[in-house]
């Protein structure tokens, strides 16, 4: 044990870190980063990790050819939709390759979920992809109910339906907004945050939260709908055709949106399934799947929609799409409302719920894609295995396909494009 | 003593300080109407607590960055780094030496106001470029790149433009222009192509949206002023915002008469009451180009940077050189 008097000099923590970090190069073989002063060493080296390569990808990437370097995007970036890190290789302004760091939101939510009781796990998984709250929620639900064998009240899956294509309306609403904030467009964004705002109100008032609801339940849903939910979804429900036409009327034929969309991005259906990419990243490229209509859930077997799908896999036709599902889910709404039945909201489930050893699969259509959860029951009170797939990290995977040879100006705005939320990728 | 050359000393003096004076409050007034303007087409409030609905919100901007901490990194080169934005803001703040307010108030007016207007405007890419090389950033270097290219390809254009006004008023200095505009009407009846190359190329050499490449904040963070703060940032911005002051109002002078009331008088107002109506006037007009720079920044998304040069060399050039021609050829055959 050290002891401490007067005249001990206590290490700085930094300078712990820096020989740390000296002596960890040193055994790897490396030079020292930093120069005599302890500042980083060059402009080129920042960005390379301090490593050798480990993988045959990440040698590609970090090799710098005559004229190329690396530029650093993020973690603190004004446009990177959340902490994330791009690395671009460019020569001059076009683009040689791009690695995606990510990580940086990595809060264990699996992890989590995993030491959680089943009726808590649906608090975890809100702040996930925290502009599809609701979605995030009804696949856990959906799994946990066909472990523990009960069905939610034919109420609780109509007003289910209700919140989650609310919730779809105001993300897809607002990517359409980052979308032009990206490319320099100030105004939409704050419009359709009017659009979100309205939503939003409507779904606190039927959940008691505005931004991670925490709505659903095994087994149902918290509460019932009540006057305020239904006089603000009433008020919406007459003016929003009209505030999507505002917001399209600023956008969609826009000169400079259009020259800055159209053909940029381009991923192609053979792509985009080999990917791995769903959603409405994949109905842009022109393959019908939709998990609503491929494996119907909830109600979506009985109302009508058909699968849109645009053809060029662009930038624009991703937006289009957006858009066309907007419309799309107004009408689902249309006829939610419509069909409701009476009756309760939550069926009977103990208070800690012990299913019989088993696994389940539950997939939804959020509002970027297939989103699904995977659960194993060993018999206790907790997920034996909670395992998430969240779509925005498999439509990230695109970005580093499409964009090489483009511009970095463009970087922001094909990203924006494949709208991706950090807090999904991380988890 | 030559007591002319001394009054001509002190009056020069004197036009040259108040020019520099008038560079704050006009970035203030700007600034402001940006806030305001745009949180208006938002459909937001806007800043609304410092001083009546807000009014003094910009200026305490200005005084906040007078009072901020001046970075400068440490791999910078110093000196380039200390001297680009006072190079950025004296082209501004120089070309509006040529600036006609009102008859009688031009600081200077050369009879080749209009050759040293673009000349000086010019040199503010050096300053730019100058930022993003000293900074050692990357995201300054593409900004200052980019700055060097669009200005460089848009003065072309933009030059180009007024030469037809040049060659149908048959002179260079800006008092002179406006005084034909007097007799013959608003050159924006005679020149309507070249106004309308002249606001897209002014809109571009000054940065403004949609061509705001230089400092694409998605893109590049801040441009060449990403390593930039304090006062020295403070800089930058206030000449970005004279620029446009200096930009409309130079629209206003060419093309729409500058000083002169849009309908002819009885009385020809002369002296300081002429004056006085005179910058009226021109503020009246050089503002509202202010206003729709501001729309245009609220409605339109930014152009891609090869898109730009594809407008400057494609588009603008050729037209701006048929324009030249088709008025030389009505100068001579019209005898103009």
């Amino acid at each position: 044990m050290t002891t401490i008097d007067r005249d001990t000099r206590i290490p700085d923590p930094i300078e712990l870190d820096r020989a740390e970090e000296e002596r960890l190069r040193a055994a790897a073989g490396l030079g020292p980063v930093r120069t005599e002063r302890g500042e980083y060493a060059g402009f080129d080296q920042v960005g390379i990790p301090d490593r050798p390569p480990q993988t045959e990808r990440e040698r590609e990437v970090y090799s710098l050819d005559e004229g190329e370097m690396l530029v650093n995007m993020g973690p603190q970036h004004p446009s990177t939709h959340g902490v994330m890190r791009l690395v671009v290789k460019v020569r001059g302004e076009i683009i040689v390759d791009i690695d995606p760091v990510l990580g940086y939101l990595h809060r264990g939510i699996e992890k989590l979920c995993e030491n959680a009781t089943y009726t808590t796990v649906l608090t975890y998984v809100d702040p996930m992809d925290y502009l599809s709250t609701m979605h995030n929620e009804h696949a856990p639900a959906i799994a946990f109910e066909k472990l523990y064998g009960i069905e939610p009240p034919r109420r609780a899956e109509y007003i289910r339906a209700l919140v989650v294509e609310l919730n779809r309306i105001f993300s897809h609403g607002l990517m359409m907004g980052f979308l032009a904030l990206d490319m320099g467009g100030l105004t939409p964004i704050l419009y359709a945050f009017i659009n979100r705002d309205e939503i939003v109100d409507m779904l606190s008032a039927i959940s008691g939260q505005r931004m991670l609801f925490n709505f659903f339940r095994v087994g149902g849903v918290n509460f019932d709908t009540n006057d305020e939910f239904l006089s603000r979804l009433g008020t919406w429900r007459s003016r929003v055709m009209k505030n999507i036409e505002m917001n399209e009327h600023m956008i969609t034929d826009n000169e400079i949106f259009r020259a800055r969309t159209i053909g940029m991005g381009t991923l192609t259906g053979q792509e985009a399934i080999s990917l791995g990419v769903t959603g409405p990243n994949l109905r842009a490229s022109g393959v019908p799947f939709d998990v609503r209509r491929a494996h119907p859930y909830s109600i979506y077997r009985e109302l009508e929609f058909d699968v849109i799908t645009q053809e060029s896999g662009d930038s624009y036709a991703r937006y289009l799409q957006r858009i066309a599902e907007i419309k799309q889910s107004i009408h689902l709404i249309d006829q939610i409302i419509d069909r409701m039945p009476h009756g309760p909201v939550q069926a009977q489930v103990p208070g800690i719920i012990r299913p019989k050893p088993g696994r389940a699969y539950a997939a939804v259509e959020s509002p970027r894609g297939l989103y699904s959860v995977y659960s194993i029951s060993d018999g206790g009170p907790n997920p034996y295995r909670f395992r998430m797939r969240d779509p925005s990290f498999i439509s990230l995977q695109a970005v580093p396909k499409v964009m090489p040879g483009k511009l970095v100006a463009d970087t922001m705005a094909v990203m924006a494009s494949f709208d991706p939320v950090m807090g999904g990728v991380d988890k | 003593m030559d007591w002319e050359l001394l009054l001509g000393i002190g009056r020069f003096v004197l036009a040259t300080t108040l020019l520099l004076l008038l560079t704050v409050p006009t970035a203030f007034v700007i600034i402001q109407m940006e806030l305001k303007v745009i949180a208006g087409m938002n459909l937001r409030i806007g800043p609304n607590r410092i001083g009546p609905s807000g009014l003094f919100q910009s200026t305490i901007h200005g005084f906040k960055v007078l009072a901020k901490e001046d970075t400068v990194p440490d791999q910078a080169d110093r000196s380039t780094f200390t001297l680009a934005p006072w190079m950025v803001y004296m082209a501004a703040a120089m070309s509006m030496l040529v600036m006609p307010f009102a008859p009688g108030a031009i600081a200077a007016d050369f009879n080749i106001g209009i050759v040293y207007f673009f000349a000086v405007l010019g040199l503010s890419v050096v300053g730019l470029l100058v930022a993003g090389w000293a900074s050692y950033n990357k995201y300054s270097l593409l900004g200052g790149l980019r700055s060097a290219a669009q200005m460089v390809s848009y003065e072309i254009p933009l030059t180009l433009s007024i030469v037809g006004a040049v060659v149908l008023a048959g002179t260079l200095s800006f008092s002179e222009l406006i005084a034909w505009q007097r007799e013959h009407g608003w050159l924006l009846i005679w020149q309507p192509i070249g106004l309308g190359i002249f606001y897209v190329a002014s809109l571009a050499e000054i940065n403004r949206t949609p061509f705001d490449m230089v400092e694409a904040d998605s893109e590049l963070v801040a441009g060449p002023f990403t390593e930039y703060s304090g006062m020295r940032f403070g800089f930058f911005f206030f000449a970005e915002y004279v620029a446009l002051f200096i930009m409309s109002g130079i629209l206003a002078s060419l093309f729409f008469g500058g000083y002169l009331a849009p309908w002819p008088f009885p009385a020809q107002l002369d002296g300081f009451v002429g004056t006085l109506w005179g910058i009226l006037w021109f503020f009246l007009k050089t503002y509202i180009f202010v206003f729709v720079a501001v729309w245009l920044r609220a409605t339109l998304p930014r152009v891609r940077v090869d898109q730009l040069m594809g407008v400057a060399w494609k588009l603008l050039l050729p037209l701006a050189l048929v324009n030249l021609f088709v008025t030389a050829i009505a100068v001579v055959a019209f005898d103009l």
